[in-house]
């Protein structure tokens, strides 16, 4: 009986082990969007570079390239949702935006960049620090009410100008996209 | 009265398991090849497991139309057999780079109603993640519906796997491949073409 005691509070132990390690791997600009279902007749668009692939790409282009492979190697993740609008889901979407963006300010990410165009879309960027100097993780969020929502976070040392250039290299149109329109938007020097 | 004393023990003559081993042999070698023809015709577990995921989750019934397997022996003996013909310096290190390639395609039969596309999404999430691949890409537009799955580790330029599943409303295809990225990589970033176009991307 001792024995069986003994048995399952080391089984219990080390699954604790396992849990903290693994909520410890979780990097801290790494934002959870929840799951989000596609809605019916509605684009939705997933895409998930994790890092094993991240680095094969750098790996890859090192010799030819070595400062897109720099760029590359400096991130650890790249997730972009883009969920199409309908009038089943544009009052959701928008409120999950919202939520997302509240959060963001809850958990101590810093608002960059809030840009309301003329067309109705709405985008915000939002970056967190690590110890107060490097990058740690970059959110954006796209609201156009009239077409799509799209949510972006790249985990890793990365400013917003370098977006465009990311999306360039691993042909992410989303990225592309509000890489450009980010450029746009920023003050003319 | 004295026992009869015990025939002698009779063995088989040396030449008869001769000629047993020459007659298993080539039937041994017959159902090798059998086995190996029939496996060309049949998608790997993975493939297999999301093929029925999806198949399951539509709520429809499909017809196949092809499952071909071309493993690392197929191709190999296929690299071997064009060594000394001409080919294309792409197509030699497109051969060079894939290790085995399987593609099943599958068809809904007309009259049959729409399948419920975000059912079959979950599906194949559920089917992959469980055998240890993650989701690069997912896509649902319109009646279109793609997912990019790779493996979530031992992710390496000399090992890389992929399972793509592309349905158009009509027709699902289901290609995996694996390959050693080097020979390609290597024509590619060799092409003054690409390299232009690097020169151009780290000038951002």
């Amino acid at each position: 009986m001792k024995q069986m005691i003994h048995y399952s509070l080391a089984v219990a132990v080390i699954a604790a082990g396992i849990n903290l390690n693994a909520l410890a791997d979780s990097p801290p600009g790494q934002v959870d969007f929840g799951k989000i279902a596609p809605a019916r007749g509605g684009e939705f668009v997933e895409i998930q570079v994790k890092s094993n692939l991240l680095s094969l790409a750098a790996q890859s282009v090192e010799k030819q390239q070595p400062d897109v492979a720099k760029l590359l190697r400096s991130v650890q993740l790249v997730h972009v949702n883009v969920i199409g609008l309908t009038d089943e889901n544009r009052a959701e979407m928008e409120k999950r935006v919202r939520q997302i963006r509240h959060d963001l300010d809850a958990q101590g990410w810093e608002q960059n960049v809030t840009v309301q165009q003329k067309d109705g879309q709405d985008i915000g960027v939002y970056t967190k620090t690590r110890n107060g100097e490097a990058l740690a993780g970059l959110v954006i969020t796209v609201f156009d009410p009239k077409k799509e929502a799209v949510l972006i976070n790249i985990v890793g040392d990365i400013r917003p100008e370098q977006i465009a250039a990311l999306g360039e290299k691993l042909d992410i149109k989303p990225l592309k996209e509000v890489g450009a329109a980010l450029k746009d938007a920023a003050p003319k020097k | 009265m004295n026992p009869s004393p015990l025939p002698p023990a009779i063995r088989p003559p040396a030449r008869r398991l001769w000629l047993w081993g020459i007659l298993a042999v080539p039937l041994l070698l017959l159902v090798v090849l059998a086995v190996g023809v029939a496996s060309c015709f049949r998608l790997s577990s993975d493939a297999r497991a999301l093929r029925n995921g999806l198949i399951k989750s539509s709520g429809v019934e499909w017809r196949q139309q092809i499952a071909l397997n071309a493993g690392n022996l197929t191709l190999g003996i296929v690299r071997a057999g064009l060594s000394c013909a001409r080919l294309d310096p792409e197509a030699r290190a497109v051969l060079q780079a894939v290790r085995g390639a399987e593609v099943g395609v599958y068809w809904l039969p007309s009259g049959a109603k729409s399948p419920d596309r975000a059912a079959m999404f979950a599906a194949a999430d559920t089917t992959m993640t469980a055998r240890g691949w993650d989701r690069v890409v997912g896509v649902m537009d319109g009646r279109n519906l793609v997912t990019v799955y790779m493996p979530g580790k031992n992710v390496s330029t000399h090992r890389m796997k992929c399972c793509v599943m592309v349905f158009n409303g009509s027709e699902m295809v289901l290609v995996s491949a694996q390959a050693n990225l080097e020979p390609l990589l290597e024509y590619a970033l060799n092409q003054p073409a690409l390299r232009a176009k690097a020169h151009l991307l780290t000038q951002r």
